[in-house]
Protein backbone atom coordinates (compact mmCIF):
# COMPACT_ATOMS: atom_id res chain seq x y z
CA UNK A 1 0.00 0.00 0.00
CA UNK A 2 3.09 2.47 0.41
CA UNK A 3 1.86 5.46 -0.61
CA UNK A 4 -1.78 5.49 -0.21
CA UNK A 5 -1.22 4.51 3.45
CA UNK A 6 1.40 5.82 5.95
CA UNK A 7 1.53 4.90 9.68
CA UNK A 8 3.22 8.41 10.31
CA UNK A 9 -0.08 10.13 8.88
CA UNK A 10 -2.18 7.90 10.13
CA UNK A 11 -0.81 8.41 13.97
CA UNK A 12 -0.77 12.19 12.75
CA UNK A 13 -4.28 12.62 12.06
CA UNK A 14 -5.95 10.24 14.55
CA UNK A 15 -5.78 12.44 17.60
CA UNK A 16 -7.67 15.42 15.73
CA UNK A 17 -10.18 12.98 14.42
CA UNK A 18 -11.33 11.35 17.67
CA UNK A 19 -11.02 15.10 19.02
CA UNK A 20 -14.31 15.58 17.57
CA UNK A 21 -16.03 12.83 19.31
CA UNK A 22 -17.64 14.72 21.74
CA UNK A 23 -19.52 16.25 18.64
CA UNK A 24 -20.93 12.59 18.23
CA UNK A 25 -21.61 12.23 22.01
CA UNK A 26 -23.00 15.69 22.30
CA UNK A 27 -26.19 14.92 19.51
CA UNK A 28 -26.27 11.63 21.09
CA UNK A 29 -26.38 12.65 24.93
CA UNK A 30 -29.32 15.35 23.51
CA UNK A 31 -31.16 12.90 21.45
CA UNK A 32 -31.58 10.06 23.86
CA UNK A 33 -32.52 12.25 26.99
CA UNK A 34 -35.02 14.45 25.20
CA UNK A 35 -35.95 11.15 22.55
CA UNK A 36 -36.54 9.31 26.36
CA UNK A 37 -38.56 11.61 27.66
CA UNK A 38 -41.03 11.80 23.72
CA UNK A 39 -40.84 8.26 23.78
CA UNK A 40 -42.46 7.57 27.20
CA UNK A 41 -45.16 10.34 26.43
CA UNK A 42 -45.36 8.65 22.86
CA UNK A 43 -45.72 5.17 24.61
CA UNK A 44 -48.46 6.37 27.02
CA UNK A 45 -50.55 8.21 24.85
CA UNK A 46 -50.67 5.26 22.65
CA UNK A 47 -52.00 2.60 25.61
CA UNK A 48 -54.42 5.65 26.50
CA UNK A 49 -56.15 4.96 23.22
CA UNK A 50 -57.25 8.39 22.97
CA UNK A 51 -59.13 8.89 19.58
CA UNK A 52 -57.64 11.63 17.36
CA UNK A 53 -54.30 11.57 19.50
CA UNK A 54 -54.29 7.48 18.28
CA UNK A 55 -54.48 7.94 14.84
CA UNK A 56 -51.53 10.96 14.73
CA UNK A 57 -49.90 9.22 16.54
CA UNK A 58 -50.13 6.04 14.50
CA UNK A 59 -49.08 8.22 10.94
CA UNK A 60 -46.45 9.76 13.29
CA UNK A 61 -45.07 6.28 13.89
CA UNK A 62 -45.51 4.90 10.55
CA UNK A 63 -43.80 7.99 9.12
CA UNK A 64 -40.97 7.61 10.85
CA UNK A 65 -40.75 3.97 10.66
CA UNK A 66 -40.37 3.79 6.72
CA UNK A 67 -38.75 7.07 5.72
CA UNK A 68 -34.74 7.07 5.84
CA UNK A 69 -33.15 9.16 8.75
CA UNK A 70 -31.26 11.01 6.21
CA UNK A 71 -34.22 12.37 4.47
CA UNK A 72 -36.18 13.40 7.74
CA UNK A 73 -32.64 15.13 8.68
CA UNK A 74 -32.82 17.12 5.73
CA UNK A 75 -36.91 17.60 5.93
CA UNK A 76 -35.60 19.02 9.49
CA UNK A 77 -33.00 21.27 8.25
CA UNK A 78 -34.94 22.53 5.05
CA UNK A 79 -38.97 22.36 6.88
CA UNK A 80 -38.00 23.56 10.30
CA UNK A 81 -37.04 27.52 9.14
CA UNK A 82 -39.69 27.18 6.81
CA UNK A 83 -42.31 27.03 8.80
CA UNK A 84 -41.29 28.50 12.46
CA UNK A 85 -38.80 30.61 10.87
CA UNK A 86 -41.12 33.98 10.71
CA UNK A 87 -42.80 32.65 14.40
CA UNK A 88 -39.16 32.63 15.91
CA UNK A 89 -37.97 35.36 14.20
CA UNK A 90 -41.18 37.63 15.47
CA UNK A 91 -41.15 36.15 19.23
CA UNK A 92 -37.48 35.69 19.81
CA UNK A 93 -35.62 37.61 17.04
CA UNK A 94 -33.83 34.25 16.75
CA UNK A 95 -33.63 33.81 13.03
CA UNK A 96 -33.40 29.84 12.43
CA UNK A 97 -31.38 29.96 9.30
CA UNK A 98 -28.20 31.20 11.24
CA UNK A 99 -28.70 28.27 13.61
CA UNK A 100 -25.73 25.26 13.92
CA UNK A 101 -27.22 22.33 11.64
CA UNK A 102 -26.19 20.38 14.44
CA UNK A 103 -29.42 21.46 15.81
CA UNK A 104 -31.58 20.62 13.02
CA UNK A 105 -29.84 16.99 13.03
CA UNK A 106 -30.44 16.50 17.10
CA UNK A 107 -34.73 17.57 16.63
CA UNK A 108 -34.64 14.54 13.66
CA UNK A 109 -33.18 12.13 15.70
CA UNK A 110 -35.46 12.99 18.98
CA UNK A 111 -38.66 12.75 16.86
CA UNK A 112 -37.01 9.50 15.21
CA UNK A 113 -36.61 8.15 18.37
CA UNK A 114 -39.98 9.06 20.09
CA UNK A 115 -41.21 6.65 17.45
CA UNK A 116 -38.70 3.62 17.70
CA UNK A 117 -38.32 4.06 21.70
CA UNK A 118 -41.55 4.64 22.24
CA UNK A 119 -42.77 1.53 20.35
CA UNK A 120 -40.33 -0.09 22.81
CA UNK A 121 -41.41 1.66 25.92
CA UNK A 122 -44.82 1.07 24.65
CA UNK A 123 -44.36 -3.08 24.95
CA UNK A 124 -42.07 -2.75 28.13
CA UNK A 125 -45.06 -1.30 29.92
CA UNK A 126 -47.84 -3.84 28.97
CA UNK A 127 -45.08 -6.43 29.94
CA UNK A 128 -45.56 -4.89 33.98
CA UNK A 129 -48.22 -7.60 35.41
CA UNK A 130 -51.93 -5.40 36.64
CA UNK A 131 -51.42 -6.19 40.27
CA UNK A 132 -48.56 -3.92 40.30
CA UNK A 133 -51.17 -1.26 39.32
CA UNK A 134 -54.08 -2.26 41.61
CA UNK A 135 -50.98 -2.65 44.36
CA UNK A 136 -50.05 0.65 43.80
CA UNK A 137 -53.49 2.09 44.08
CA UNK A 138 -54.22 -0.16 47.12
CA UNK A 139 -51.47 1.76 49.65
CA UNK A 140 -53.71 5.29 48.22
CA UNK A 141 -51.43 6.18 45.28
CA UNK A 142 -52.56 8.45 42.76
CA UNK A 143 -52.68 7.23 39.11
CA UNK A 144 -49.22 9.05 37.82
CA UNK A 145 -47.63 8.33 41.54
CA UNK A 146 -48.06 4.72 40.37
CA UNK A 147 -46.62 5.29 37.54
CA UNK A 148 -44.07 6.70 37.61
CA UNK A 149 -42.84 5.11 40.54
CA UNK A 150 -43.75 1.52 40.10
CA UNK A 151 -44.86 0.81 36.77
CA UNK A 152 -42.34 2.84 34.68
CA UNK A 153 -38.88 1.62 36.68
CA UNK A 154 -40.37 -1.87 36.06
CA UNK A 155 -40.80 -1.15 32.02
CA UNK A 156 -37.42 0.28 32.46
CA UNK A 157 -35.74 -2.99 33.44
CA UNK A 158 -37.63 -4.77 30.53
CA UNK A 159 -37.03 -2.29 27.61
CA UNK A 160 -33.68 -2.40 28.75
CA UNK A 161 -31.71 -4.47 26.03
CA UNK A 162 -33.84 -2.68 23.24
CA UNK A 163 -33.18 0.67 24.34
CA UNK A 164 -29.51 -0.57 24.58
CA UNK A 165 -29.37 -1.85 20.76
CA UNK A 166 -31.07 1.64 20.09
CA UNK A 167 -29.03 3.73 21.82
CA UNK A 168 -25.89 2.35 19.86
CA UNK A 169 -27.86 2.42 16.91
CA UNK A 170 -28.10 6.28 17.61
CA UNK A 171 -24.24 6.19 17.99
CA UNK A 172 -23.90 4.78 14.79
CA UNK A 173 -26.39 7.16 13.04
CA UNK A 174 -24.50 10.19 13.83
CA UNK A 175 -22.02 8.99 11.34
CA UNK A 176 -25.01 10.26 9.10
CA UNK A 177 -24.76 14.37 10.13
CA UNK A 178 -21.13 15.15 8.21
CA UNK A 179 -24.13 15.54 5.11
CA UNK A 180 -25.16 18.43 6.88
CA UNK A 181 -21.92 19.63 7.11
CA UNK A 182 -21.70 18.84 11.59
CA UNK A 183 -17.92 18.56 11.86
CA UNK A 184 -17.87 15.01 13.50
CA UNK A 185 -15.84 11.99 13.56
CA UNK A 186 -16.80 11.32 9.89
CA UNK A 187 -17.06 15.16 8.49
CA UNK A 188 -13.75 15.47 10.24
CA UNK A 189 -12.34 12.84 8.18
CA UNK A 190 -13.93 13.97 5.11
CA UNK A 191 -12.32 17.96 5.28
CA UNK A 192 -8.51 16.12 6.70
CA UNK A 193 -8.60 14.43 3.82
CA UNK A 194 -9.97 17.30 1.37
CA UNK A 195 -7.22 19.47 3.14
CA UNK A 196 -4.11 16.63 2.70
CA UNK A 197 -4.70 15.21 -0.29
CA UNK A 198 -4.43 11.84 1.93
CA UNK A 199 -8.14 10.13 2.81
CA UNK A 200 -7.49 6.85 3.36
CA UNK A 201 -5.78 7.10 6.71
CA UNK A 202 -8.51 9.62 7.96
CA UNK A 203 -11.46 6.84 7.09
CA UNK A 204 -9.35 4.54 8.73
CA UNK A 205 -9.42 5.89 11.88
CA UNK A 206 -13.42 6.83 12.04
CA UNK A 207 -13.47 3.02 11.20
CA UNK A 208 -11.40 2.09 14.47
CA UNK A 209 -13.30 5.19 16.73
CA UNK A 210 -16.57 4.32 15.47
CA UNK A 211 -16.02 0.17 16.02
CA UNK A 212 -14.37 0.49 19.59
CA UNK A 213 -17.00 2.83 20.81
CA UNK A 214 -20.27 1.07 19.25
CA UNK A 215 -18.74 -2.66 21.13
CA UNK A 216 -18.03 -0.17 24.51
CA UNK A 217 -20.95 1.34 24.54
CA UNK A 218 -22.61 -2.46 23.67
CA UNK A 219 -20.31 -3.65 26.80
CA UNK A 220 -21.37 -1.34 29.31
CA UNK A 221 -25.12 -1.82 28.20
CA UNK A 222 -24.54 -5.45 29.12
CA UNK A 223 -22.93 -4.78 32.12
CA UNK A 224 -25.80 -2.97 33.55
CA UNK A 225 -28.54 -5.53 32.32
CA UNK A 226 -26.88 -8.07 33.75
CA UNK A 227 -26.58 -6.24 37.37
CA UNK A 228 -30.53 -5.68 36.93
CA UNK A 229 -31.21 -9.07 35.91
CA UNK A 230 -29.42 -10.24 39.15
CA UNK A 231 -31.90 -8.23 41.16
CA UNK A 232 -35.10 -9.14 39.12
CA UNK A 233 -35.69 -12.76 40.03
CA UNK A 234 -37.25 -11.89 43.56
CA UNK A 235 -39.25 -9.12 42.47
CA UNK A 236 -41.02 -12.05 39.98
CA UNK B 1 -39.08 30.41 -0.04
CA UNK B 2 -42.11 28.89 -0.07
CA UNK B 3 -43.63 25.61 -0.60
CA UNK B 4 -44.24 24.84 -4.31
CA UNK B 5 -46.77 22.08 -5.10
CA UNK B 6 -45.48 22.37 -8.49
CA UNK B 7 -41.87 21.46 -7.86
CA UNK B 8 -43.28 18.95 -5.09
CA UNK B 9 -45.15 17.06 -8.02
CA UNK B 10 -41.81 17.03 -10.59
CA UNK B 11 -39.55 15.47 -8.01
CA UNK B 12 -42.17 13.09 -7.06
CA UNK B 13 -42.26 12.43 -10.55
CA UNK B 14 -38.01 12.16 -10.72
CA UNK B 15 -38.41 10.19 -7.44
CA UNK B 16 -40.54 7.27 -9.08
CA UNK B 17 -38.45 7.09 -11.62
CA UNK B 18 -35.56 5.95 -9.58
CA UNK B 19 -37.70 4.04 -7.55
CA UNK B 20 -36.37 0.90 -9.44
CA UNK B 21 -32.70 1.33 -8.33
CA UNK B 22 -34.09 1.20 -4.91
CA UNK B 23 -35.93 -1.69 -4.89
CA UNK B 24 -33.14 -3.25 -6.89
CA UNK B 25 -30.71 -2.62 -3.99
CA UNK B 26 -33.28 -3.41 -1.36
CA UNK B 27 -34.18 -6.94 -2.92
CA UNK B 28 -30.86 -8.11 -4.24
CA UNK B 29 -29.63 -7.24 -1.02
CA UNK B 30 -32.06 -9.08 0.91
CA UNK B 31 -31.88 -12.19 -0.61
CA UNK B 32 -28.13 -12.58 -0.82
CA UNK B 33 -27.97 -11.31 2.79
CA UNK B 34 -30.46 -13.95 4.13
CA UNK B 35 -28.58 -16.50 2.28
CA UNK B 36 -25.17 -15.17 3.40
CA UNK B 37 -26.45 -14.32 7.31
CA UNK B 38 -28.28 -18.21 7.28
CA UNK B 39 -24.46 -19.94 6.05
CA UNK B 40 -22.90 -17.61 8.91
CA UNK B 41 -25.69 -18.52 11.24
CA UNK B 42 -25.45 -22.65 10.78
CA UNK B 43 -21.64 -22.07 10.79
CA UNK B 44 -21.82 -20.96 14.24
CA UNK B 45 -24.27 -22.67 15.74
CA UNK B 46 -22.87 -26.05 14.75
CA UNK B 47 -19.47 -24.62 16.19
CA UNK B 48 -17.07 -25.13 13.07
CA UNK B 49 -13.98 -25.02 14.62
CA UNK B 50 -12.11 -22.28 13.56
CA UNK B 51 -14.60 -20.79 11.00
CA UNK B 52 -17.42 -20.29 13.47
CA UNK B 53 -14.29 -18.21 15.91
CA UNK B 54 -13.24 -16.55 12.68
CA UNK B 55 -17.52 -15.63 11.83
CA UNK B 56 -18.29 -14.44 15.83
CA UNK B 57 -15.71 -11.98 16.02
CA UNK B 58 -15.85 -10.64 12.21
CA UNK B 59 -19.61 -9.94 12.94
CA UNK B 60 -19.12 -8.54 16.45
CA UNK B 61 -16.31 -6.06 14.75
CA UNK B 62 -18.29 -5.62 11.78
CA UNK B 63 -22.14 -4.77 13.59
CA UNK B 64 -20.18 -2.02 15.59
CA UNK B 65 -19.64 -0.29 12.19
CA UNK B 66 -21.94 2.69 10.97
CA UNK B 67 -23.25 2.12 7.27
CA UNK B 68 -22.21 5.04 5.82
CA UNK B 69 -18.61 4.46 7.37
CA UNK B 70 -18.32 0.85 5.27
CA UNK B 71 -19.82 2.67 2.12
CA UNK B 72 -17.23 5.67 2.31
CA UNK B 73 -14.76 3.37 3.37
CA UNK B 74 -15.05 0.62 0.53
CA UNK B 75 -15.74 3.77 -2.15
CA UNK B 76 -12.26 5.03 -1.42
CA UNK B 77 -10.79 1.81 -0.80
CA UNK B 78 -12.41 1.26 -4.53
CA UNK B 79 -11.63 4.59 -6.43
CA UNK B 80 -7.63 4.26 -4.59
CA UNK B 81 -6.51 0.43 -6.17
CA UNK B 82 -9.11 -0.24 -8.79
CA UNK B 83 -6.29 0.96 -11.33
CA UNK B 84 -3.70 -1.46 -9.85
CA UNK B 85 -5.93 -4.25 -9.61
CA UNK B 86 -7.54 -3.86 -13.25
CA UNK B 87 -4.37 -3.39 -14.59
CA UNK B 88 -2.53 -6.72 -12.72
CA UNK B 89 -6.26 -8.60 -13.84
CA UNK B 90 -6.24 -7.47 -17.77
CA UNK B 91 -9.40 -5.72 -17.25
CA UNK B 92 -9.84 -2.69 -19.51
CA UNK B 93 -13.17 -0.90 -18.22
CA UNK B 94 -11.83 2.03 -16.99
CA UNK B 95 -13.16 3.11 -13.29
CA UNK B 96 -15.67 5.49 -14.67
CA UNK B 97 -17.50 3.10 -16.79
CA UNK B 98 -17.95 1.01 -13.36
CA UNK B 99 -21.37 1.62 -11.61
CA UNK B 100 -20.94 2.57 -8.08
CA UNK B 101 -24.22 1.09 -7.38
CA UNK B 102 -21.86 -2.44 -7.03
CA UNK B 103 -19.84 -0.87 -3.70
CA UNK B 104 -23.22 -0.40 -2.57
CA UNK B 105 -24.31 -3.92 -3.32
CA UNK B 106 -21.05 -4.76 -0.99
CA UNK B 107 -21.28 -2.93 2.03
CA UNK B 108 -25.25 -3.21 2.29
CA UNK B 109 -24.90 -7.01 1.35
CA UNK B 110 -21.85 -7.80 4.14
CA UNK B 111 -23.73 -5.15 7.14
CA UNK B 112 -27.24 -6.87 6.24
CA UNK B 113 -25.66 -10.31 6.45
CA UNK B 114 -24.46 -9.68 9.61
CA UNK B 115 -27.07 -8.29 11.85
CA UNK B 116 -29.45 -11.27 9.77
CA UNK B 117 -27.63 -13.64 11.06
CA UNK B 118 -27.56 -12.71 14.14
CA UNK B 119 -31.61 -12.95 13.87
CA UNK B 120 -31.49 -16.94 12.21
CA UNK B 121 -29.03 -17.95 15.65
CA UNK B 122 -31.74 -16.54 17.41
CA UNK B 123 -34.60 -18.70 15.29
CA UNK B 124 -32.13 -21.62 15.74
CA UNK B 125 -32.37 -21.29 19.01
CA UNK B 126 -36.29 -21.29 19.50
CA UNK B 127 -35.93 -24.70 17.92
CA UNK B 128 -36.44 -27.54 20.25
CA UNK B 129 -33.84 -30.26 20.73
CA UNK B 130 -36.14 -33.59 20.05
CA UNK B 131 -36.69 -31.66 16.34
CA UNK B 132 -32.71 -32.85 15.40
CA UNK B 133 -33.20 -36.17 16.63
CA UNK B 134 -36.54 -36.43 15.24
CA UNK B 135 -34.69 -35.85 11.80
CA UNK B 136 -31.90 -38.44 12.56
CA UNK B 137 -34.22 -41.18 14.12
CA UNK B 138 -36.02 -41.64 10.58
CA UNK B 139 -32.23 -41.80 8.49
CA UNK B 140 -32.18 -38.31 7.67
CA UNK B 141 -28.84 -36.88 7.14
CA UNK B 142 -27.56 -33.96 9.07
CA UNK B 143 -27.94 -31.78 6.23
CA UNK B 144 -31.65 -32.84 5.23
CA UNK B 145 -32.57 -32.63 8.31
CA UNK B 146 -31.85 -28.94 8.61
CA UNK B 147 -33.54 -28.28 4.92
CA UNK B 148 -36.43 -30.25 5.68
CA UNK B 149 -37.08 -29.90 9.12
CA UNK B 150 -35.37 -27.22 11.08
CA UNK B 151 -35.25 -24.47 8.37
CA UNK B 152 -38.96 -24.58 7.63
CA UNK B 153 -39.83 -24.35 11.54
CA UNK B 154 -37.91 -21.37 11.75
CA UNK B 155 -39.56 -19.17 9.23
CA UNK B 156 -42.38 -18.43 11.27
CA UNK B 157 -39.87 -17.57 14.32
CA UNK B 158 -37.92 -15.06 11.69
CA UNK B 159 -40.46 -13.28 9.61
CA UNK B 160 -41.58 -10.31 12.22
CA UNK B 161 -37.74 -9.97 12.51
CA UNK B 162 -37.43 -9.98 8.67
CA UNK B 163 -39.70 -7.38 7.83
CA UNK B 164 -38.16 -4.75 10.18
CA UNK B 165 -34.74 -5.66 8.36
CA UNK B 166 -36.45 -5.15 4.97
CA UNK B 167 -37.80 -1.47 6.15
CA UNK B 168 -34.62 -0.90 7.96
CA UNK B 169 -32.62 -1.95 4.69
CA UNK B 170 -34.74 0.02 2.23
CA UNK B 171 -33.96 3.06 4.60
CA UNK B 172 -30.16 1.55 4.92
CA UNK B 173 -30.17 1.35 0.44
CA UNK B 174 -30.63 5.62 0.67
CA UNK B 175 -27.16 5.93 2.07
CA UNK B 176 -25.57 4.54 -1.18
CA UNK B 177 -26.49 8.46 -2.25
CA UNK B 178 -23.33 9.60 -0.73
CA UNK B 179 -21.25 7.40 -3.34
CA UNK B 180 -23.09 8.97 -6.09
CA UNK B 181 -25.61 6.50 -6.98
CA UNK B 182 -28.63 7.94 -8.01
CA UNK B 183 -31.40 6.21 -6.27
CA UNK B 184 -34.81 7.94 -4.79
CA UNK B 185 -33.70 10.51 -2.82
CA UNK B 186 -30.89 11.90 -4.97
CA UNK B 187 -33.50 11.48 -7.68
CA UNK B 188 -36.19 13.55 -6.57
CA UNK B 189 -33.03 15.99 -5.64
CA UNK B 190 -32.40 16.12 -9.42
CA UNK B 191 -35.20 18.96 -10.51
CA UNK B 192 -34.90 20.93 -7.59
CA UNK B 193 -30.88 21.63 -8.76
CA UNK B 194 -32.74 23.85 -11.16
CA UNK B 195 -34.98 25.49 -8.72
CA UNK B 196 -33.66 25.47 -5.81
CA UNK B 197 -36.71 23.39 -4.15
CA UNK B 198 -34.97 21.19 -1.49
CA UNK B 199 -38.02 20.85 0.70
CA UNK B 200 -40.23 20.07 -1.39
CA UNK B 201 -37.61 17.22 -3.15
CA UNK B 202 -36.83 15.79 0.16
CA UNK B 203 -40.90 15.84 1.30
CA UNK B 204 -41.58 13.76 -2.25
CA UNK B 205 -38.69 10.98 -1.55
CA UNK B 206 -40.09 10.90 2.13
CA UNK B 207 -43.79 10.36 0.55
CA UNK B 208 -42.25 7.65 -2.26
CA UNK B 209 -40.20 5.90 0.96
CA UNK B 210 -42.82 5.85 2.98
CA UNK B 211 -45.40 3.76 0.11
CA UNK B 212 -42.37 1.05 -0.41
CA UNK B 213 -42.70 0.64 3.20
CA UNK B 214 -45.67 0.55 3.68
CA UNK B 215 -46.45 -2.03 0.92
CA UNK B 216 -43.27 -4.20 2.29
CA UNK B 217 -45.43 -3.89 6.04
CA UNK B 218 -48.85 -5.29 4.16
CA UNK B 219 -46.94 -8.10 2.21
CA UNK B 220 -45.39 -9.31 5.42
CA UNK B 221 -48.52 -9.38 7.20
CA UNK B 222 -49.76 -11.61 4.61
CA UNK B 223 -46.47 -13.58 4.45
CA UNK B 224 -46.84 -14.06 8.36
CA UNK B 225 -50.73 -15.05 8.46
CA UNK B 226 -49.81 -17.85 5.68
CA UNK B 227 -46.54 -18.70 7.26
CA UNK B 228 -48.71 -19.46 10.61
CA UNK B 229 -51.24 -21.36 9.24
CA UNK B 230 -48.09 -24.16 8.41
CA UNK B 231 -47.33 -23.18 12.03
CA UNK B 232 -50.27 -24.55 13.69
CA UNK B 233 -50.65 -27.65 11.35
CA UNK B 234 -47.15 -28.65 12.31
CA UNK B 235 -48.22 -28.61 15.94
CA UNK B 236 -51.38 -30.33 15.52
Amino acid sequence: MGSYFSAERFINVFPKIIACLSVNFHIVFWSMLLGTILAIFVAVLRLKEIPVVKQILSVYISFMRGTPLLVQMMIAFYGIPLVLGELFMGLFGINLNRIEPAVFVEIAIILNEGAFLGEIFRGAITSVPAIQTEAGYSIGMTGAQTFFRIVLLQAFKVALPHYGVDFVGVFQNTSLVFTLGVVDVLGKAKTLGAATGHTLEGYIAATIIYISFSLLLKGSFLLVEKRLIGGRAYVV
Amino acid sequence: MSFNINSFTDALKSAFLYAPVTLKLTVITFVVAIILGTVIATVRHYRVPVLSQILAVFVTVYMGLPMMVALLLYNLLFMTFYNDVAGALHISVPISDVNPIYIGFFALILGTSCSLSEAVRGAFRGIDKTQYEAGYSIGLTRFQTLIRVIFPQMVPILLPGLQNSLIGLLKASNLVSAIAVTEIMTGALLPSLLYYSYLESYLAAALVYWIIGALIEVLAHFAEKNSGRYLSRAIA
